[in-house]
């Protein structure tokens, strides 16, 4: 089967898929028990340096990995431990630890590498063609000729639809992001949720972090992960807060980028920053016409105090 | 009947900062009763059933069951305990079905399907036993409050709570639906369970309870059977010696004689087919009413049948799809809401947290809230006197006996009476022509409820025009010269002082003319 550019190009956007879906399910997941994480585009730079480091150490991708959501993790840690336990707000914390995850992937980076203008270099994630299936016309190369975390977060995201919308377990995630005094009425901890989930969302922004140097670069740069934070909070609205709705959405973001990319390598009287805005525009329409339908978690951002008398 | 103990509550004390809520309290619950507990805004029932529950933490007791100490540390505790709480304001999940909102939390098993049609079955099960009348599957944002609160009953019962807490489970509910409840609970307690009915209508305690207590500023006054307990009783303990009762209007055995006013005066208010559209259906349709100067006009209702809107709508809150309204003959309708009350109408919105104040804000603040533009609380160049407001503030703090320490300190401070008092103080301290009145007295003690209802009378024996959109039947048919009730946003039907009667209200309350 003959690469056709076509083919090529969709192969491309289901590569670009993995950052945006692993970032936003992670906010998803979070904001279903109404913890807002705004942190994304620091943890993923941590990700980045931090699993390009250990992939670049250990000479293991996957220890860069485990990495990267380790470090993912322990930001997670302390967003839940301010905002449950101490109670701050939910977006100072967030942009806080945002600043630190800039500052920190640059500086952990020149610890270890040091200033270089020949900075080393990891192999890149190979392709897991999967048999047979990958032999199909057309969609074989587009679907199943990819890296491994490809087909992980998408089997994530389809086993998130399942685990919300059809367990008991899921019943009483999004209740505490729906109305939290009533899960706690109940005997669902609030806070273990809100820990578990914040956790386990940035660990997988992390990996989402440690895929770009893995895939795209080989290397880490300082700012390598160029808004892909950003744009996962504005995915998670446009799929309306649900993972099936961030995997269509994260298909759509993908081709943007893809093709903004193509622009500018291909003159064709467009300029690629206007594409670039294209994902943004689209979040602020579906925010404005499709407002009703797409609902966020009732206590989206707010923080949960047992003995409050003022909220209720 | 069984007098084992079941439940045994001792020496409990809670603070809130400076507020000791709770002070020494013990009680004890028995198997087979409905145990009421009665007390005015503040005095601790709701605050010591959370101390039960495990929602607040107490700072020292003891709590027995059968005998046996326990440590009651959150709801779950409680609820393995065969504890349940049936609270106020409804905690439910909006988005999800009725059957969702009860199996919350309980051990299902996790299977793929979210196969719910056992539980579904042991729902139907129990609310047939118990009366309470549900479709699992509906889901629960759709559902009138009567039925919501059904659910929560269920929610208790389905986790097989033997201690059965409701506060103030009447709020909702029109008097045939009280009366339904009222058997369900006996069906309860027949089968062994134990229900603490928390409450401060008077009425209720003595109709449906087998034991009464009454609770005072966190303490307990006494507990007596129902049949060794009086009216009068109850209410000098609850109030303690500041009441008059021979002169209560709250207590007053019949209400006063016809009443006189000009029923071909110009409405202050006129309302004229005002419709507001809501996503899918009207929200308030053909509403047509006038209030007169010197005139009550009570509306009744469940709430949540368009009373909130209406009233937005009046107000130029919310826009009015379609009709007008008039104040004092001019069309306001459109007119922005400074404009409005710039008129000479005062509002008191119901949801006090949401409508009515600023938590963050001062007391102060708040007292001036509407006319901080105005002097003497601004100058005309636009600078505050703060002298100026702290002055009116502190007189209306002693006048309206609020329990504030300092003018300066933050509103959220205030307990839920308290700032109620201080928006009745806001509405009462400008010279108003019209006053609109949603719930005035809801969660308010006895002496405060009466201050209320005499500051209305007063407004109107001086010509002021008064809507007074109320769920508490007793209220309106005590202060209305008449009562339009309101289902699904129309007017059901308008009666007249002399025709008062509270099952025709219920009947239209609950939209029985539907079916004619």
């Amino acid at each position: 089967m003959a690469d056709t550019p076509l083919i090529n190009f969709a192969s491309l956007v289901m590569m670009a898929v993995v950052p945006y879906l692993l970032a936003s399910q992670g906010t998803m997941l979070a904001g279903r028990t109404g913890l807002f994480i705004v942190s994304q585009e620091g943890v993923m730079l941590v990700g980045a340096s931090v699993g390009f480091l250990g992939a670049y150490l250990f000479d293991s991708l996957a220890a860069g990995m485990v990495l990267a959501m380790l470090a993912g993790g322990l930001f997670g840690v302390a967003l839940a431990y301010f905002t449950t336990n101490l109670k701050m707000d939910q977006f100072v914390i967030g942009l806080a630890l945002f600043f630190l995850g800039l500052g920190l992937s640059s500086l952990l980076f020149k610890i270890v590498v040091g200033v270089t203008l020949q900075p080393p270099i990891i192999p890149t994630l190979d392709r897991l063609p999967i048999p047979l299936l990958s032999e199909i016309p057309v969609l074989g190369p587009i679907l199943f000729d990819q890296n491994i975390l490809v087909y992980l977060s998408i089997l994530l995201s389809l086993f998130l639809y399942f685990f919300l919308y059809k367990t008991s377990t899921g019943l009483s995630l999004r209740a505490v992001g729906e109305n939290p005094k009533a899960a706690d009425s109940l005997g669902v901890s609030v806070t273990r949720w809100r820990y578990a989930t914040t956790i386990i969302g940035s660990m997988l922004m992390g990996l989402a972090g440690a895929y770009l140097p893995m895939v795209y670069t080989g290397t880490y740069t300082d700012g390598i992960v160029r808004g892909r934070g950003w744009l996962a909070i504005a995915l998670t609205f446009f799929g309306g807060w649900s993972p099936q709705g961030i995997l269509l959405g994260s298909f759509f973001f993908a081709l943007v980028e893809i093709l903004a990319l193509r622009v500018q390598v291909t003159d064709i009287g467009l300029p690629h920053q206007f594409l670039r805005m294209l994902p943004y525009l689209a979040t602020i329409l579906v925010m404005v016409f499709a407002f009703r339908r797409v609902r966020a978690p009732a206590f989206l951002g707010q923080n949960y105090d047992r003995e409050s008398r003022t909220s209720s | 009947m069984n007098n084992e103990p079941l439940l045994e509550l001792t020496g409990i004390n809670k603070s809130f900062g400076p507020v000791q809520a709770l002070k020494d309290i013990s009680l004890t619950l028995r198997a087979n009763e409905i145990h009421g507990l009665l007390g005015g805004n503040g005095a601790g029932k709701t605050t010591l059933m959370n101390v039960l529950f495990g929602l607040y933490k107490p700072d020292s007791g003891l709590i027995k069951l059968r005998g046996q100490p326990v440590e009651i540390n959150a709801p779950r505790d409680a609820i393995e305990l065969g504890i349940g709480m049936v609270h106020q304001h409804f905690l439910q999940v909006n988005d999800f079905t009725v059957a969702e909102n009860i199996v919350l939390g309980t051990r299902l098993p996790n299977r793929p399907t979210m196969d719910l049609s056992g539980a579904v079955e042991q729902i139907t099960e129990l609310s047939i036993r118990f009366g309470l009348e549900v479709n699992p599957k509906a889901p629960i944002a759709a559902l009138p409050m009567g039925v919501r609160q059904r659910v929560e009953i269920l929610k208790a019962l389905y986790r097989g709570v033997e201690v059965l807490i409701l506060d103030e489970p009447t709020t909702h509910l029109t008097p045939q639906e009280v009366e339904m409840l009222f058997q369900s609970l006996q069906l309860m307690v027949a089968e062994g369970m134990s229900v603490v009915f928390i409450t401060h209508k008077l009425r209720e305690v003595m109709a449906a309870c087998h034991t009464i207590s009454v609770l005072r500023d966190g303490q307990r006054m006494f507990t007596r059977p129902r049949d060794e307990v009086t009216e009068e009783m109850i209410v000098r303990n609850m109030v303690g010696g500041d009441i008059a009762l021979e002169e209560s209007l709250l207590f007053s055995e019949a209400p006063e004689d016809e009443r006189t006013y000009d029923r071909q005066a110009q409405p202050v208010l006129d309302i004229q087919g005002m419709r507001i559209d809501g996503e899918a259906t009207a929200l308030v349709d053909s509403v047509s009413l006038a209030v007169r100067p010197g005139e009550i006009l009570g509306i009744a209702g469940v709430a949540g049948n368009g009373q909130q809107e209406m009233v937005e709508g009046i107000l130029g809150i919310r826009p009015i799809a379609a009709g007008a309204v008039l104040f004092d003959g001019q069309d306001v309708s459109g007119a922005a809401t400074e404009h409005i009350l710039g008129l000479g109408v005062a509002y008191v919105p119901q949801d006090r947290q949401q409508d009515g104040f600023l938590p963050k804000a001062s007391i102060a603040q708040n007292l001036i809230l509407g006319a901080q533009r105005q002097q003497p609380y601004s100058s005309r160049r636009g600078f505050m006197n703060w002298k100026a407001i702290y002055t009116s503030a502190r007189s209306l703090i002693a006048e309206y006996s609020i329990r504030a320490q300092d003018p300066k300190e933050p509103a959220a401070n205030l307990s839920g009476g308290n700032i109620q008092r201080a928006m009745l103080a806001r509405a009462f301290s400008r010279p108003i022509r019209l006053l609109i009145a949603h719930n005035p007295t809801s969660g308010l003690d006895i002496p405060s409820v009466e201050f209320i209802y005499s500051r209305i009378l007063d407004h109107r024996q001086q010509g002021g025009a008064t809507l007074l959109l109320s769920e508490n039947m007793d209220e309106l048919v005590l202060l209305s010269d008449r009562i339009a009730v309101i289902y699904e946003g129309r007017i059901a039907g308008i009666l007249d002082r002399s025709t008062f009667d509270a099952y025709e209200i219920g009947r239209l309350m609950s939209g029985a003319n539907d079916d004619d």
